[in-house]
């Protein structure tokens, strides 16, 4: 009897995700097998039919000194992005917490950033940016902050820096949300027992918030950084990669290699290794869920 | 001592409220330019040094921002966003019912294929999938794109549902077992009604990001008229130049109805992700 419903549930759990894992089969095993043998080979306009070269791209993309600029960008720019979102969207979580006359307005402004387009956050600053246009030479310029004009995102110095800005500001959203709900779970309980033993208001902070909402604040920050490295849009608009390869990184290369220049074995090279760097963050994630016995 | 803490009180307060004016300021400030920007008539849109707010208002950009063509786009998004959506909750409701109430086989570990598919680059699947729909000349239609965007949509769809079903007692559907349901009109009678909330949240962050997305319809979508708005809205940067007040009126009449959804939906969406993903 026991046994029968056993089989039972597990021929209607199977059922039940198989649409799910075809979609998996379909959209990401396929794409990964395709992905890891078109890395063998040698393609681009001139050659009618790919050839194989076994390791020969992952060869000459590691002897390539582009390779590690845009290496050493994209960590740039990921480890940026995710610190200052990780900063702001806890800062704004706290001060958004507490009720306050108009706090549902506040927190949906605050939110506005991360549900409008990309696109259209990219082509608001590429505005705001232009030297003669915009609005922050202007403001700075009256402040006393800089000298002359500047042309922020076509020259080398200033142009990473201005699209790791946008994407803080895009995206800290995201973290606010997630530390607002892991706020509203934190138990009041226990914040008045450490205000009993007379902890402060930083003792509290440090004592039982913190402590609380740890996982959560491990959780995001996984998927913030993830998430940053693999995306695309907002330097695609702002300045594709330029000046020179100097805001590329790995996406916005990859693309650009595959469907500007059309080298699509060079391309699967490059994306065979941003796979393999996020893995170790993907392993990460995993054994911090299976910790909080999440996956049960 | 009391009047003390009360004078503490009132700094922490009026620091306090002074914080959140900074944070508006920062989120604000750039939407306020483009909506300013959006009302600028000729002259002021080229103007240096720039200025701040419209000298005089003109609706003209607002015009051009309803052509028909953007209309279009917008009616296309809107058909591969709702589509991508109920597509998403219709098979992601199959799989989280499984994975939070069924023991079967292997269950964790396909649960972890969930989860890893969810951190995967989709720079390494969007050029084979491209080369695919070539081959099989469906490039350019819009349920090649939501097939597309299924793919880092049921992921998630799946582990916030999860999330939420688990948070529903199982004795509720034991109770109803007893009284003559079956195991899935139990659930169906049970615990869909009180999963409500965590549907709705999992449909508004589908919506949501599915609504923004860029690289696939960029790549998948080569015909002018099946473009969506993120794509198409690009029509206004030019050969001799950005057309900024077309493109600030077309933002705002974009920003504004996501923004008023979100103030309503808002609470629901936060609490929505208190009990689904973040708890577990």
């Amino acid at each position: 009897m026991e046994s029968t419903s056993f089989k039972q549930e597990n021929r209607l759990g199977y059922f039940f995700i198989i649409p799910t894992f075809l979609l998996v089969a379909a959209l990401f095993f396929y794409p990964l097998v395709k992905t890891i043998i078109d890395s063998l080979y040698k393609s681009s306009l001139v050659l009618p039919k790919p050839k194989f070269v076994g390791f020969g791209n992952y060869i000459a993309v590691l002897s390539d000194k582009t390779f590690y600029e845009i290496l050493l960008q994209s960590f740039i720019w990921t480890i940026v992005v995710v610190v200052f979102q990780f900063l702001l969207g806890l800062g704004s979580a706290f001060l958004l917490h507490k009720q306050f006359p108009g706090r549902d307005v506040v927190r949906a402004v605050v939110i506005l950033p991360w549900i409008v387009p990309g696109v259209i956050t990219g082509m608001l600053w590429v505005l705001l940016y232009d030297p003669q246009l915009g609005l922050i030479n202007h403001t700075l310029f009256k402040l006393g902050i800089i000298e002359r004009y500047l042309t922020w995102l076509s020259s080398k110095q200033t142009a990473l820096l201005a699209v790791i800005f946008v994407a803080i500001w895009k995206g800290f959203p995201f973290s606010a949300l997630m530390y607002m709900a892991a706020l509203q779970g934190v138990n009041p309980e226990l914040i008045d027992a450490v205000k009993i033993d007379g902890a402060g208001r930083w003792g509290q902070f440090f004592y039982v918030v913190i402590p609380e909402i740890s996982p959560i604040i491990r959780i995001t920050l996984l998927l913030t950084t993830v998430w940053t490295f693999n995306y695309f849009e907002i330097i695609y608009i702002m300045t594709n990669g330029g000046p020179g390869n100097s805001t590329h990184i790995f996406p916005t290369y990859i693309y650009n290699l595959a469907f500007t220049r059309f080298r699509f074995g060079l391309a699967a090279t490059y994306a065979m290794i941003t796979f393999i760097i996020l893995l170790l963050f993907s392993i990460l994630y995993m054994r911090e869920l299976e910790k909080r016995e999440m996956l049960d | 001592m009391a009047m003390k803490n009360r004078s503490r009180e009132a700094v922490v307060k009026a620091v306090r409220y002074f914080l959140i004016l900074l944070l508006l300021v920062f989120v604000l400030f750039p939407f306020f330019y483009m909506v300013s920007t959006a009302f600028k008539a000729e002259d002021d849109l080229f103007s240096a040094p720039p200025k701040f707010l419209p000298r005089v208002l003109t609706l003209s950009n607002f015009q051009q921002a309803l052509q028909p063509k953007f209309i279009r786009y917008f009616m296309n998004s809107f058909i591969v966003t709702i589509g991508t959506t109920i597509i998403v909750i219709a098979v992601a409701l199959f799989s989280s019912y499984a994975f939070s109430r069924l023991r079967f086989r292997g269950r964790k570990f396909l649960l972890k294929i969930i989860i890893f598919t969810q951190l995967f680059p989709l720079i390494v699947i969007i050029i084979p999938i491209y080369i695919l729909y070539n081959k099989m000349r469906i490039v350019n239609t819009h349920l090649s794109l939501i097939i597309a965007y299924l793919a880092f949509t049921v992921p998630v769809g799946v582990w916030m549902l999860r999330g939420f079903f688990k948070n529903i007692p199982y004795n509720l559907e034991e109770a109803a077992m007893v009284d003559g349901c079956t195991r899935l009109t139990a659930f169906i009678r049970v615990v869909l009604p009180l999963a409500r909330p965590g549907i709705s949240a999992t449909a508004v962050y589908i919506f949501i990001v599915t609504w923004q997305e860029f690289m696939f319809a960029l790549t998948m979508l080569t015909g002018e008229k099946m473009r969506t708005l993120p794509v198409g809205i690009l029509d206004f940067i030019r050969q001799y130049g950005v057309n900024w007040g077309g493109l600030m009126a077309l933002s705002t009449l974009i920003t504004v109805p996501v923004f008023i959804l979100f103030l309503i939906l808002q609470r629901q969406f936060i609490s929505g992700l208190t009990q689904g993903s973040v708890k577990g």
